[in-house]
């Protein structure tokens, strides 16, 4: 699948541009404040109907009242996509072919998008929960019964955390007993996302390697090493977790919170087996956050036999002009990919072909190279 | 704009209930507006009689016009099963099948902390004292499925079980005469893991 064209009307310092696209690599270019993300942003709209990075309102240029995205999507057929978003009614209207579609599930996965942002540096540098955001977000990607258990797990967090709460105000006999088949919901739900997280990353891992390889050419070996229930060994799951969470009742009733399961889990990113939040060079961060975004884009071709378009934001930004031009090599074995460059950089590392396109932001005006 | 008092409430009114708009409350509004006065008549005193006929069953909770609902009344109903649902709706919906001939008991709800649900807001401990006073042998549970419904289940099942009465869940799967491509994976997930011998 690759989006063809894009018209943005008053979606942040674009008041009305109109964009044609390579449907192998558009190279976009321009100086600070030019548009450049705001166009990746576009794009990711039409896409999830949502920003990657702020509010609807936030998009919309000063003083107007409401923007339009209108893009073209090619696949074996055509599909014309056109987005608003008003503010008086602080509502967004999704046209697929001029008919209004109304429910998200409807949109979410049928045109498949994967992003890098520099904001991707909290995953391998930041707290736990950035990391299950990403895992979470890749694998419910391809399976939807994983995003069905999510819910369904997070909701009876939720309810538990009630229940917990009571209990710590007034011990009953009848609050012991919901609090028992809360628990045991609980483990059920949770048993199945470990069970889920553990074979997608026995997966996943290859494709983590096969891209990092692809950027470094060394011996260097990534991994993602999954932490759960405390630990991860794999035997009897089902009995450390019954033991964890009786083990903790007193504990989390005193303190009215979840405190075991999956979400919990933690994934540890190493390099050679070391830890990379703790040992890794800036260098090897970001290429291992590279070559996660490059693994997820093959994963999701692979399991959903659809190919994302591929959205790069300052992906060169800190990285030295070998790695550089290596990622630049292995985006052709992508199909359609948005990159952004800011304009002073030396582009002697890119191995543009006959087909890519330099798209270059200048003050409103578009130039194609 | 200026619209006469009278229709501005009725639109009001009719607007509060579940699934009508503005819109199509302005339309019923200057609908019945329209029609002759036997017709709103019977529509108001229907309305009305909702309220005044009908109530609780004091045994089931299912909807009833006396004391007892019509088929705890019946003398035709197997009174050893007891179907558990959620709502008096569900009755209705079990009912029109005619393939289940027992008794039930409304819940009036599911558990739901979120929602400030606990046990003891839901019509519990009134089953639970109907197996003192009616000779039960099975329970069947037919509460939604969905996370809320299934651990409903789960606790009933707890507080049930230990008296030795035979506690059953209806069973899920793919609906009749529905095509296996249109159903949703989960569905067809648990059809699968639910599969039964020919």
């Amino acid at each position: 699948m690759i989006l063809s064209g894009l018209s943005l009307r008053n979606f942040r310092t674009h008041k009305n541009v109109t964009l044609n696209f390579s449907k192998e690599l558009n190279y976009i270019v321009g100086g600070n404040g030019q548009g450049k993300t705001s166009l990746l942003e576009a794009a990711y709209y039409l896409c999830t109907t949502k920003s990657f990075n702020s509010k609807d309102i936030e998009s919309v240029t000063f003083y107007e009242n409401e923007f339009e995205i209108k893009g073209i999507f090619k696949d074996i057929t055509e599909d014309k996509i056109r987005l608003i978003f008003s503010v008086p009614e602080n509502r967004k209207y999704y046209f697929q072919n001029d008919k209004l579609i109304s429910r998200s599930s409807q949109i979410i996965g049928r045109f498949p998008v994967v992003i890098l942002t520099p904001s991707d540096h909290s995953i391998t540098q930041g707290a736990p929960s950035e990391r299950r955001k990403f895992i979470d977000s890749v694998i419910s990607q391809a399976s939807s019964s994983y995003l069905e258990v999510l819910l369904d797990y997070n909701k009876t967090l939720k309810h538990r955390a009630v229940v917990l709460n009571l209990l710590r105000e007034k011990k009953t006999k009848q609050l012991e007993t919901e609090l028992d088949v809360w628990t045991a919901q609980l483990i059920a739900y949770g048993l199945d996302l470990i069970n889920y997280r553990q074979n997608f990353l026995n997966n996943f891992n290859k494709y983590v390697l096969d891209s990092y390889h692809k950027i470094v050419e060394d011996k260097e070996v990534p991994k993602i090493e999954y932490f759960y229930l405390d630990g991860n060994e794999t035997h009897d799951i089902k009995k450390k977790f019954d033991k964890l969470i009786f083990d903790k009742r007193e504990e989390e009733i005193r303190r009215a919170i979840n405190l075991v399961g999956p979400h919990k889990d933690d994934f540890v990113f190493t390099i050679n087996k070391i830890n990379l939040r703790t040992f890794g060079s800036q260098g090897q961060h970001k290429t291992f956050q590279t070559a996660l975004r490059f693994a997820e884009f093959f994963y999701l071709k692979d399991t959903t036999g659809k190919t994302p378009i591929f959205l790069l934001d300052d992906v060169f930004g800190e990285l030295d002009a070998y790695r550089a031009g290596k990622i630049s090599n292995y985006l052709k074995e992508v199909g359609q990919a948005f990159i952004t460059l800011t304009d002073f950089a030396d582009f002697s590392f890119l191995a543009k072909e006959e087909n890519d396109l330099i798209i270059k932001l200048d003050k409103g005006n578009i130039s194609y190279a | 704009m200026q619209i006469a008092e009278p229709l501005l409430i009725a639109i009001e009114e009719l607007s509060k209930l579940p699934g009508i708009g503005k819109k199509t409350a302005q339309r019923l509004a200057l609908y019945i507006l329209k029609t002759d006065q036997d017709s709103v008549d019977n529509l108001v005193k229907a309305i009305s009689d909702l309220k005044t006929k009908l109530h609780f069953c004091t045994r089931c909770f299912n909807l009833a016009e006396d004391d007892l609902c019509d088929i705890c009344k019946s003398t035709k109903r197997d009174t050893t099963k007891i179907c558990v649902v959620e709502e008096a709706s569900d009755v209705m919906a079990i009912e029109k099948t005619n393939e289940y001939n027992g008794l039930y008991h409304v819940l009036g709800g599911v558990l739901s902390p979120l929602s400030g649900v606990t046990a003891h807001d839901l019509k519990i401990k009134e089953l639970l004292l109907r197996f003192d006073k009616e000779n039960i042998s099975e329970v069947i549970l037919a509460l939604n499925p969905d996370t809320e419904g299934e651990t409903t289940s789960l606790y009933l099942a707890r507080l049930i079980k230990p008296l030795n009465i035979k506690v059953t869940r209806i069973a899920r799967g793919i609906p009749i005469g529905g095509d296996l491509e249109f159903a949703d994976e989960a569905t067809i997930g648990r059809a699968m893991l639910n599969r039964i011998d020919l």
